[in-house]
């Protein structure tokens, strides 16, 4: 009887271990374009360690320049924020003197560990962003670093489209 | 030796209508496979959680593969540790099925392991959350515990390592019981000071992944099993019979029956040859536990147990007055005709081993000539109950058998009649056929075993009880 629940046992945990790795191969699959975001970002930056400091490039604005003392309409890619789970960097996107959408560009992603907080946090943050039309927003609940990262990166490209809100 | 009375029963109960001993062996052997089955798979489950999240996609370089393995670790780490607690719960199925004893015997062996996968999960995350972030282990302690929850993730692992120490053999003989009982309750605290940093920090538990129910669920079956089974139905079992002491007596030297009252005992369900543990409400009592066994079947409205004084704790039981109030948790254990799996009955008693020995002699439905007692002393003190017990044998047609005198050296048997060559098989003649239920005294009752053993009697066919003395 010891040896029929042993054989059992060893079938079904290999069963088990495949069936995890299939359904983590489609995920991985499924996942790839959505992490690489729109835009010109990859996921693959260069990460060094430290909490919350922000370092990287702030690239320029593309689109055409609106009416000067107001914010300028267009693309700007706010700056790479690095946070405990990997380089964080959105882009906001300025339409007639508002704030009309947020990019991701590149999503905190380092080791598959916070991907999924990422991917669940990003649109909540971009939605309460737009509402409030403003970076400064609560954080999400669970998705401290990356909601740091992501509201910082966006505060800074705000900044240089001379946004105030 | 003595036969003490041939089987000329006046009565013998039918146990038509009752699946044989056989067919309910073969139904608790599969409850019992498909529970040790749920219970290793669920180790590797908990490892699949993180390869069906990607998380195999990620390992790249040196730092990803130790992150990856920290993880693995932890889950499989987390998911012996609710194993655990849900051994230690008493739920009824899993006592049914194996017994109390052997589901507290794998409790024990997982400790270890658990502890050094929860420690190598640690271990492991730093190198490889250090590494990810070009820093050494030692480097990387730092902003590892500024991550959300991580505090009280240390402070669970700290009081899971005490747990764990104080529980070795050599560690927890130097504490009074009381101490690690204490230590031990602290594991709920450390199960779920465990829980934040699972669900805020890693991928693998994100919100809104299947892994995440699971694992959620998991927590609410491990902690539901002990809230139900150690606390609510004890709690609510012990207000609903209201069991008091009726009285104290004194059997022999050093063994006394206590006597309980009751409301419906009967609805308790005991079997004969299961224990109980036992609260006694007084001053110096209140704060012990004791598990005693049934030595009669509880009736509507009584109740007895027999304990035997071996130290201060059991000496203060024998002083309870009548009318104290008694709270309980069981009843426990299959030492009792449920664990049959053979047509034949044979059953060994020595010393205090006699109550469970008595119960299980009366709970039993047996065919006249189904089962043979033996009954062992090494003096006269020590035959109480045995009246009784040649009452029941003669009632339940049984045939029992007495050995008095001082035990033989390398023998469990008295010297008069290991000399003249009685040995187990010539008092049980249909030992391959027969269930053997052993208990007295643990070296003794080690003995009867070893000898069935190499007597070639199948474990299954091999029941234990024994006391600590």
């Amino acid at each position: 009887m010891r040896r029929r629940a042993a054989v059992a046992s060893i079938i079904a945990s290999a069963g088990v271990i495949l069936a995890g790795v299939q359904v983590g191969a489609a995920v991985t699959a499924a996942r790839t374009p959505t992490a690489t975001g729109t835009g010109s970002g990859s996921s693959n930056g260069g990460s060094t360690s430290g909490t919350g400091t922000s370092s990287g490039t702030s690239s320029g604005s593309t689109g055409s320049t609106g009416s000067t003392g107001a914010a300028k309409d267009g693309t700007f890619n706010g700056t790479t924020v690095q946070t405990p789970f990997g380089p964080m960097q959105v882009a906001a996107v300025i339409s007639g003197g508002k704030l009309t959408d947020v990019k991701v560009l590149q999503r905190t992603n380092q080791g598959g560990r916070s991907i999924q907080i990422s991917n669940q946090a990003d649109p909540m943050l971009r939605n309460e962003v737009l509402q409030a039309q403003s970076a400064n927003v609560s954080t999400i609940g669970g998705a401290t670093y990356t909601s740091e990262g992501y509201l910082q990166s966006l505060q800074a490209a705000l900044d240089q489209a001379g946004f105030a809100g | 030796m003595t036969i003490q009375n041939a089987s000329r029963p006046a009565v013998s109960p039918s146990s038509a209508g009752q699946p044989s001993p056989q067919a309910r062996f073969r139904r608790r052997s599969a409850i019992s496979d498909l529970l040790v089955v749920i219970a290793w798979v669920s180790g590797p489950v908990a490892a699949s959680l993180y390869l069906a999240s990607g998380g195999l996609a990620d390992v790249k370089d040196f730092g990803s593969f130790f992150t990856a393995l920290g993880i693995v670790t932890g889950l499989i780490g987390t998911d012996f540790i609710l194993l655990m607690l849900v051994l230690a719960a008493r739920v009824p199925v899993i006592d049914r099925a194996v017994g109390h004893d052997r589901a507290i015997g794998l409790h024990r062996q997982l400790g270890k392991p658990a502890l050094y996968l929860i420690l190598a999960h640690a271990g492991l995350l730093l190198i490889g959350y250090g590494a990810s972030s070009g820093i050494n282990a030692i480097a990387e302690i730092g902003p590892m515990l500024a991550l959300p929850d991580m505090i009280t993730a240390v402070v669970g692992t700290a009081l899971l390592i005490a747990v764990v120490v104080t529980s070795l053999v050599a560690v927890r003989r130097k504490f009074p019981y009381e101490f690690w009982h204490v230590i031990h309750l602290l594991s709920y605290a450390a199960v779920l000071f465990a829980l934040p940093h699972q669900l805020s920090i890693g991928g693998t538990l994100a919100e809104g992944t299947v892994q995440r129910v699971y694992w959620i669920g998991l927590y609410v079956l491990a902690i539901g099993a002990i809230v139900i089974f150690r606390f609510g139905v004890p709690l609510f079992r012990s207000w609903a019979h209201d069991i008091r002491v009726q009285q104290v007596e004194w059997i022999a030297p050093d063994v006394a029956s206590i006597h309980l009252t009751g409301r419906d005992l009967r609805a308790l369900g005991a079997g004969g040859g299961q224990f109980v543990i036992w609260r006694f409400w007084t001053a110096g009592t209140w704060w012990h536990s004791h598990p005693i066994s049934l030595s009669a079947l509880p009736t509507d409205r009584h109740a007895r147990i027999t304990v035997r004084v071996l130290g201060r704790g059991t000496r203060r039981l024998t002083t309870v007055k009548p009318g104290t109030r008694v709270s309980f948790a069981g009843p426990y254990g299959i030492f009792t005709d449920a664990a049959r799996t053979s047509p034949k009955l044979a059953i060994v008693a020595a010393g205090i081993g006699i109550t469970p020995a008595r119960a299980l002699l009366e709970g039993s439905q047996l065919a006249r000539g189904e089962a043979t007692v033996l009954v062992r002393s090494s003096t006269d003190d020590e035959t109480f109950l045995w009246t009784e017990m040649r009452k029941l044998a003669e009632a339940r047609g049984a045939q029992l058998f007495a050995m008095v005198g001082p035990r033989a050296r390398n023998s469990w048997m008295s010297q008069h009649d290991t000399s003249r060559g009685v040995t187990l098989r010539s008092i049980f003649p249909d030992l391959d056929s027969s269930d053997l239920y052993v208990c007295g005294p643990q070296a003794w009752a080690e003995a009867v075993v070893a000898d069935a053993r190499a007597a070639g009697l199948p474990e299954h066919q091999i029941h234990l009880e024994s006391f600590e003395l």
